[in-house]
Formats: structure tokens, sequence, C-alpha cells
């Protein structure tokens, strides 16, 4: 690194850009309406690459994100979700299978990739449908430990995840329709060979004083804009966040707010709902709630009444 | 082309005379302007075959850089227009949307649409006019963030301890550090996300970046900016590598709008109420 602090330069370099290219012209860009679409095999195609298409599908309709689509469209990809199944070793047996997908990471993509979760007597398989292709599986025998938990959607929905600890120290991550479901069977399966409990304990949460939905004037370029999300008070900090965002667009930490105050104006809630927070460095945070008294009390009784920092939080 | 040809779209654009001139798409096929009467706006499109293109990874992949480079080209001729995705094609001969059972070409088919589509087209246009898409993407290191945490876990006792066990130790310890870094993360994202919203016109978060094991995601987003505050970007985030050495930033563009090219609603139509 030189000691030039002169601003960063965006690279159009195809060696670097290419994955990312590929990324946004296969889910953005301009769509054009339905009646244009090429029909193909009668599978109507709205712009998307027809593996991506095929792949989709199958999670929109498994999370009712079809219903507006037509009737021919639902109908060709329920045929299509049908068609599924793995090609079972000698002696192997099915124990169950339904909608769900696997978390690829550490590669070039990290995400989620669509199929159908298979458990069999010897193995936990995630199978893209069509076209076909094992996107992950482990023997039963490597299993250590599974485990649900909870996993905020970008929709801002709480939604179960299985995750997998196996012998080899790896862990995965998988969806699946019925989480505790494959949780039941895949524990039964296994039965006797898991260890006790999960390797490691979930992480530990700072207790929260307070959390509900909370308004945050965001401002920005073109002046600020009221978005909807939840705030959650800890004992360190205020963090709001909006369930489109992925992490939250604003944490103040509670030893800087030096004041919160109360302002009559119109907000989303209606009039009154709006309060000011104060930072030690001259900011101002703009919140409305429709109980915003109760926000407004807690946020004061969780100010440190010295102004000394707070102790570092450790483990 | 025959009238079971389709048209391969790449963009719409303000309808400029010579704006596609020599460029070269899919496959180095000829791009051109199909000009829509009356409207002021034309399309980027080829001549091609009522079948999407299909391929192997690396086949998309060259087609996907194809794609790009075409419209880049076009549109920093033109300053501005609405990106199509990968493999848009609009067939002819298909049913009437009237239900007159006439058949039309794709040419009729897609002119027919721009024209009905034109104030909405026309509008977004100009309110891309003169920007540009950056895409941002920031983890966290974990590596260069966190001290190990030395509660015993790797002191002289762990020596007796089992291999079972010290993995067990090892996996706890990076899930501290994991969470150090989370909470790291969270407030870097905030302070980032405001900065870069006081400079770019519009923000889309786009969830997960690409990373190596050992990062923490932070920000991930299209921007929209205008040309010359492209500058203005990157010191904002020379100033947060400059603050906070444990950021790996990557920066990419300047791109035509890819992430901000969908056409206001109409009337109803599911495709675009579904790209919501």
């Amino acid at each position: 690194m030189t000691a030039d602090q002169g601003p960063l330069r965006p690279t159009r370099d195809p060696r670097v850009t290419l994955d990312d290219l590929v990324e946004v012209l296969l889910n953005k860009g301009a769509v054009l309406h339905l009646d244009l679409i090429v029909a193909v095999a009668d599978i109507p195609l709205i712009g998307v690459n027809i593996r991506a298409a095929l792949a989709g599908m199958e999670t929109m309709l498994e999370f009712g994100m079809m219903r507006n689509w037509d009737e021919a469209t639902r109908a060709w990809a329920e045929r299509s979700a049908r068609r599924r199944g793995i090609d079972l070793r000698e002696g192997e047996s099915a124990v169950c299978r339904m909608s769900g997908g696997h978390l690829l990471t550490g590669g070039v993509y990290t995400g989620w990739r669509p199929g159908t979760v298979h458990l069999t007597d010897r193995r936990l398989v995630v199978q893209r449908d069509e076209p076909r292709e094992i996107l992950w599986q482990a023997e039963l025998g490597d299993v250590r430990a599974v485990r649900l938990e909870p996993e905020r959607t970008v929709g801002g929905e709480e939604r179960l995840r299985l995750r997998v600890a196996l012998a080899d120290g790896t862990e995965e991550l998988l969806s699946a329709q019925e989480p505790e479901k494959l949780h039941a069977r895949l524990t039964e399966a296994c039965a006797g060979r898991l260890d006790a409990a999960f390797p490691f304990t979930p992480a530990v949460e700072e207790e929260r004083l307070l959390e509900g939905h909370l308004w945050f004037h965001e401002p920005r370029r073109g002046g600020p804009l009221w978005r909807g999300g939840q705030g959650r008070l800890i004992g360190s900090a205020l963090v709001w966040k909006s369930p489109v965002d992925s992490r939250p667009a604003l944490v103040v930490r509670t030893a800087d707010i030096t004041a919160v105050e109360w302002s009559a104006e119109r907000s989303p809630t209606g009039d009154g709902g709006v309060f000011t927070l104060r930072t030690a460095d001259g900011g101002e945070v703009r919140l409305a709630a429709g109980d915003p008294e109760t926000w407004m009390r807690k946020l004061d009784v969780s100010r440190p009444s010295l102004p000394h920092p707070l102790p570092l939080k450790t483990g | 082309m025959s009238e079971h040809g389709a048209l391969y779209v790449y963009a719409l654009l303000p309808d400029r005379e010579g704006a596609a001139d020599g460029v070269t798409g899919l496959d180095g096929r000829p791009v051109r302007l199909l000009s829509v009467p009356g409207t002021g706006v034309a399309a980027l499109v080829h001549d091609a075959e009522a079948a999407p293109y299909q391929g192997d990874d690396e086949q998309v992949r060259r087609w996907v850089g194809e794609q790009s480079r075409a419209v880049t080209a076009v549109w920093e001729r033109t300053g501005s227009l609405l990106p199509t995705t990968f493999n848009v094609l609009v067939a002819g001969g298909g049913p009437d949307a009237d239900g007159t059972g006439e058949e039309r070409t794709a040419e009729q088919r897609l002119t027919d649409w721009v024209t009905e589509q034109a104030p909405r087209i026309t509008e977004q246009l100009g309110s891309l006019a003169g920007r540009c898409e950056l895409r941002v993407e920031v983890t966290l290191d974990r590596t260069a963030v966190s001290a190990p945490d030395t509660t015993g876990a790797d002191t002289g006792v762990g020596n007796s301890r089992s291999a079972g066990m010290r993995r067990l130790l090892a996996k706890q310890q990076e899930n501290n550090s994991r969470q150090r870094a989370e909470q790291l993360a969270d407030s870097l994202h905030a302070g980032l996300r405001r900065r870069l919203l006081s400079v770019a016109e519009e923000l889309r978060d786009r969830g997960r970046a690409h990373r190596a094991p050992q990062e923490t995601d932070v920000l991930s987003a299209a921007l929209l900016v205008r040309g010359d505050d492209i500058d203005a970007v990157g010191t904002v985030l020379s100033e947060l590598q400059a603050e906070q050495p444990a950021v790996r930033i990557r920066f990419l563009g300047p791109w035509p709008p890819y992430s901000f090219a969908e056409i206001p609603e109409g009337h109803g139509s599911p495709a675009a109420r579904q790209g919501r």
C-alpha cells in the first residue's frame, strides 16, 4: 500500500468482474412484458437463463411466489416438481424427501442452491432436479450432529435451517420445506451415532431491553426517507434494521447518546410519534414509533449515567 | 429475417442514429437498432432463432461477457439505456395479445410493445441519463480483526486434551471470533451505508458478497451514481480502508445501470410484479 489517500478507482477488468456480471445479467435488467417471451417446449422464459428458471421455479412454487403466474406456467412447474428422485444404491432405501436447498460456501459463488433434500437410510443428499445433479451429499456415518437454526430471510421472515456437523469438522447449512420433520427423521436415521450435543453452543446475544417496529428517518442525498424496520435496544446499543437490508442501517452506542428529545412533527405513525437522539459527535437520529414513550424511557434508562467508556464485552 | 425468427434484445435506449455501428454481441453477431417510430426509443437487438441460448457455465460466461461489452459500448455513446437480462428473446408469430388470431413478426410485436410502454420507458431513460452503476462489496477479514481468545483453550493444558476436544475448542474459538466480527460488521455497515447514501442517488442491498471463508460480509450493494460522483464514492471507500485495515473492498464498474433498469409497473403484468 502506498501512502496515497486518493479515491479508490472502480475496475472493469473482466477478469475481476465477470462473475458479478454473470450474476447481474441473469438476475437484473429490464424485464419485458410477459406477452413477448419465447415459449420453448412449453416453458415460458422471461428473460432468464433457462437453468436459472428451472432451478428457481421450484423454490417459487414452494414459497407460494407463483400465485400470480399463469396456469400454464404453474402446471409446467408442478409437473416438473413431481419428476424427481435419486438413484438409490443397492439395498439403500429412501426415508423422506422434500424441497430444500444447500448453502454453497467457500468457492467463487456463495448462495443457496435449490433442489430436493433426500434422506435415505445411508445418505443425506441435496439434488438439483433439472438438470439433475447432486449438489451436496453426506454419508449418515459421517454426520456428527444436527441442529435447527433460525435464520432471518431477506424478507425479514424467520425460517428454520438445518445445520449439519460432519466428522471432518466441517459444517453445512440446508434449507427444507419442513425443517422439523427433516431434523426428526435425520436424528432417527443416525440414532446412536450422533454426538450428545452440537460441537459448539450458539452465539450468546446481549439481553434485549426492547424490541419492536420502529421507523428510521434515513438521511439520503435526495433528502431523508422514513423507512420501516425493526428496532432493538440492547445494553450497549440501539440497532435498527430494515427487512430488505442485510445488516442494520443504524447502530448507536447508548454511551454516545447525549439526549433523547420528543418532537411534535408528522411521521408515518401519524402526529407526534417522533423522537430524536442526539449523539456525542453532534449527530442526530430521528426515529418514530407507535409507542415513543416506551422507547424514550428505555433509551434513557439504558444510558450509562457516568461518562465512562463502556466495558468491552468479552465472550 | 423470416417471420418465424426472433429478436434477441440487449437494451432499450434513446433512438440515436449510428449508436450501434460496429458493435457486436453474442457469438460476434452484429447488433442493430430497431427504431420505434414516433417514440424516440429504439431497441438494441440481433436477429436470432426463437430458442434461448443454452450451454455450459463457461459458455454462458462467455456470452454474458459479450452481451455486457456490447451494451456498455452503446451505453457510452447514448449516455442512457435500459439493459435487459440475458436471454430476452421476442418471438414472432405467437398468439396475438388482442386475441384476433393475427400473426405478427417479432419486429411488429416488439415495436407494438415499445409503443405502448413508451411513456414509461422514456421517463426511466431520462432518470438514468448520465448515471452509472457501481458495485461495492466490503467484507471483514476475521484473521485481521480479532485478538485470539486465550481462555485456557490453547494454553499448555491443551496438549493433554483429546483430538476431539481440541477440535471442539478450536471451533468454539472460531465461533467467538465470528461473533465479534458480526458486531463490528454491523456498525461498519451502518456507517458505510450512511456515507454512501450521502453520495449515491440510490443504493440497492445485494445480500451476500463474494467472500473467502475467513471473511464476514459487511455490505454488498449496487449504487446508482452520477458520472462525476464516482470519485466521491472512491473517497468514501479509501477512507474506510484507512480507518479499518481489516476490511477488504471490491469496487466494480462503472456499468450501465443493470440493477436500476426495471420499467415502472404499468397495468398489472405478472412479470413486473414478480420482478419486485
